[in-house]
């Protein structure tokens, strides 16, 4: 049975993993379309590939939810940060009630590994009616965290780390691609400044003692692009600082990472997701080992895969080059394996549309659910539906929570003011003069 | 069996108190090295050699000892086994068996970045099921997968209550957290929040409690109302605060809360000792599940509620009990932690 899928993602790495679900797509009787919301600093290449696989539309989440042509979708999967995940699934129900039109299942998911706040990420994510993780691991995870709760039933499914179709791998055979090293820069991963000029002087010093390599540093982002994180200090800028003047042998790349990898032999990372591209594209991955196990750099994530070292004390490029392939367990269990493609979200949709399961419901006493309407933008949107309903006691319920959260906004103290009043004429008119709440 | 327990901030002198007092009582000799200074209390109960960490860990002492327990933060753990490992290779001697692990009920991320540089130690003590999951799930296929563990329980929580009874007027305990929320501006508006559940509670008596660590080890506890991110000093700097809204001393935290008739707070440890008191406990849910506010490790506790629900405070008194299957896992299943561990580091001498 063939499905119609709509998928929406604002940031670089959410417009990510709907390109790896599209591309994955083209191959079964699913179709894609992947809304890309508009936002100041998406990577042109980003959106360029996403629209070699398919069509991409730029509506803003509002338009999106008028949009009668959400009922040509038999799914919709979003790819949002957190609260905005919430909120779509949140308003996504609401509006649908409104307009007495049918739902459609939601799903949503993660870009890549998860390497920390996992917990935090799921609590913005419950409430879907599929979860798509990567694998075993991220599953365990699910497991230990829902356990011993109402939200144990929440449905998830395996998608895997699998991001490229399988037969992108047009590139040379591993030995007659060029002596080239790709290090797939991350913004956060070291995050400080003394960590990242020792991460250079680590890599400059490979570069010298291997000078019939390259070493290629591949950014995360341009200097004028965003990404999730910000960006305090571009690598470039940290280079020139570190090093003064690199060696001839290395050098940074702003061309598209699969490109990078098709014509390298050795990808090396901190705990970028990248070295699955670097798995799908025939160039063989290495994790940098020189910071040690560390949860602030994701690191204990590939403690089992076989692929840790040190760039420091390794001889050269032609040592690291003959080191060990990932390891075949440790592989299934982060979910890089062929039991776990979208093929099984797709399925699982198609299963949905004929047995429904409903979601856990989020709201249960004693609970607290961040996707249970605990964003901010949801407690003003909810209090004022209630200003609106008269019911102003709820109203001074939803911005008191809001107020905890956001203290320093000020709409939130003006509006809560304007509820308190006591005198209902005053009330009234305090209430038209204080700004309501616009997203 | 002679054990030694080597520490140096606050808060790992207190668990290791507990252990120590836990283990003397289920028949081991054990020893304190710190250069701490334990309260005089504290001092006769167990026989302390004043010696720093890494001192420790190079000295002949610690080869008279059957294990060494150590419950240094982070990175200063790692080094310790380190040195002791190559002064006794230098020796030719054997390292004696070292045991180590977290030294609050953690979880998640917090837990993953304790136990990493503990990884390597003869001996990982944990505190319920919970932790053992994740620790499993976290070296799941690594070369450090057959670390050894050990549960002891709630080892580091005061669980035994000494016999105070609650006060004849409800008092509700609010855990004043220094770090949680961050802001003065944040902790403002709590304050605010809560003045006005005092006013509209005229009956009972609201509590702000400094939070301090779990077992506090010295009298001298300064604690935190001299800043701006706690709730004290909002107090202070109130006009006219309600009659029933008082601030706690410092050091006063373990019999306030035996004397409490419920408890509120946010990401303190000293809400798992109320919950296991049997107090009623409201673990504030208003700021949702935020890693940086503890809050995944409450996540399964039935225990969240929000600060307007709490209110009238008489509302309290009928919350239902934690989830009983979630503290189970947390370590209270666990009842008999010292000879488990004494029981292990049999096996590891021998």
């Amino acid at each position: 049975m063939s499905q119609r899928l709509l998928l929406i993602a604002d940031s670089d790495s959410q417009l990510l993993a709907c390109q790896a679900l599209a591309r994955s797509a083209g191959e079964q009787e699913v179709e894609i379309i992947v809304n890309a919301i508009p936002r100041p600093g998406t990577p042109t290449a980003v959106l360029a590939a996403l629209g070699e696989i398919g069509p991409v539309w730029g509506f803003s989440l509002q338009q999106l939810l008028g949009n009668s042509r959400l009922d040509q979708f038999d799914a919709i999967g979003v790819y949002l940060t957190g609260s905005k995940l919430a909120e779509f699934r949140s308003l996504y129900h609401l509006t649908r009630r409104q307009q007495q039109r049918p739902t459609r299942p939601l799903f949503c998911g993660f870009n890549g590994v998860v390497l920390e706040r996992f917990e935090e990420a799921i609590a913005w994510r419950l409430g879907y009616d599929l979860i798509c993780l990567n694998g075993p691991r991220d599953q365990a995870r699910l497991e230990m965290l829902l356990r011993h709760t109402p939200f144990s039933g929440q449905c998830s499914v395996l998608t895997g780390l699998g991001r490229n179709r399988p037969g992108t791998c047009s590139g040379a055979s591993a030995t007659e691609r060029p002596l080239r090293l790709v290090f797939a820069e991350q913004v956060v991963m070291p995050d400080a400044p003394a960590e990242r000029r020792r991460l250079l002087r680590i890599l400059a010093r490979l570069a010298r003692r291997s000078p019939h390599w390259e070493l290629v540093i591949k950014p995360r982002v341009a200097p004028h692009e965003t990404t999730f994180h910000s960006v305090e200090t571009h690598i470039s800028h940290t280079l020139v600082e570190t090093l003064g003047s690199p060696p001839a042998n290395l050098r940074l790349s702003y061309a598209p990472l699969p490109q990078l990898l098709l014509e390298s032999r050795l990808l090396a990372t901190v705990s970028s997701t990248a070295l699955f591209d670097a798995l799908d594209l025939g160039c063989k991955p290495v994790v940098m080992d020189d910071f040690g196990l560390r949860q602030d750099l994701g690191t204990p994530f590939f403690a089992g895969s076989g692929l840790l070292q040190s760039l420091a004390r390794v001889d050269d490029l032609d040592a690291l080059a003959q080191g060990p392939d990932p390891d075949p367990d440790w592989l299934h269990w982060v979910g890089y394996h062929q039991d776990f493609s979208p093929g099984n979200l797709w399925r699982a949709l198609g299963e949905l549309s004929t047995s429904p399961v409903a979601p856990p419901h989020l709201q249960q006493s004693g609970y607290m659910v961040n996707a249970a309407d605990l964003s901010s933008n949801q407690l003003r949107r909810g209090a004022e539906a209630a200003i609106r309903c008269g019911d102003h006691q709820e109203a001074v319920r939803l911005l008191e929570i809001a107020q905890l959260q956001r203290p320093d906004n000020r709409n939130i103290g003006r509006r809560l003011a304007a509820l308190r009043c006591n005198n209902r004429w005053l009330r009234a008119l305090a209430l038209l003069v204080t700004p309501g709440f616009r997203p | 069996m002679k054990v030694g327990l080597i520490c140096q901030a606050d808060d790992g002198l207190g668990a290791c108190l507990e252990l120590g007092a836990a283990l003397q009582t289920a028949g081991a000799a054990v020893t304190l090295f710190t250069t701490a200074e334990p309260s005089s209390a504290h001092l006769r109960s167990l026989p302390v050699i004043p010696l720093a960490p890494l001192e420790a860990a190079c000295s002949e002492l610690l080869a008279g000892l059957d294990a060494a327990g150590v419950f240094l933060n982070g990175s200063e753990a790692a080094s310790f086994r380190q040195v002791h490992t190559h002064t006794a290779s230098l020796r030719q001697q054997q390292p004696r068996p070292l045991f180590s692990g977290p030294i609050r009920p953690l979880c998640g991320d917090a837990l993953a970045a304790d136990l990493l540089p503990r990884l390597g130690y003869d001996l990982l003590v944990l505190q319920g099921q919970a932790q053992r999951d994740e620790l499993a799930w976290l070296l799941h296929g690594s070369p450090q997968q057959g670390q050894q563990q050990e549960l002891l329980g709630l080892w580091c929580l005061p669980t035994q209550p000494i016999g105070f009874s609650t006060s004849a007027e409800p008092v509700v305990l609010v855990l004043d957290q220094l770090t949680i929320p961050p802001s003065p501006f944040a902790k403002g508006v709590l304050y605010q929040r809560l003045r006005t559940i005092a006013q509209e509670n005229p009956h009972w008596q609201v509590r702000l409690q400094p939070d301090s660590p779990l077992c506090p080890a010295r009298v001298d506890n300064p604690g935190n109302d001299g800043s701006e991110t706690s709730l004290a000093w909002h107090h202070r700097q109130d006009g006219q605060p309600p009659a029933n809204l008082q601030v706690g001393q410092a050091d006063d935290l373990p019999m306030a809360l035996i004397q409490a008739s419920a408890c509120l707070g946010i990401a303190s440890d000293w809400l798992l000792t109320a919950m296991v008191w049997g107090k009623p406990t409201a673990v504030l849910g208003d700021y949702g599940i935020r890693t940086d506010f503890n809050g995944p490790l409450f996540f399964g506790s039935g225990a969240m509620h929000r600060l307007a629900d709490c209110s009238p405070l008489d509302r309290l008194l009928e919350l239902p009990r934690p989830n009983s299957d979630w503290l189970a896992a947390r370590g209270w299943a666990i009842s008999d932690g010292p000879q488990r561990l004494l029981r292990r580091l049999g096996e590891l001498a021998r």
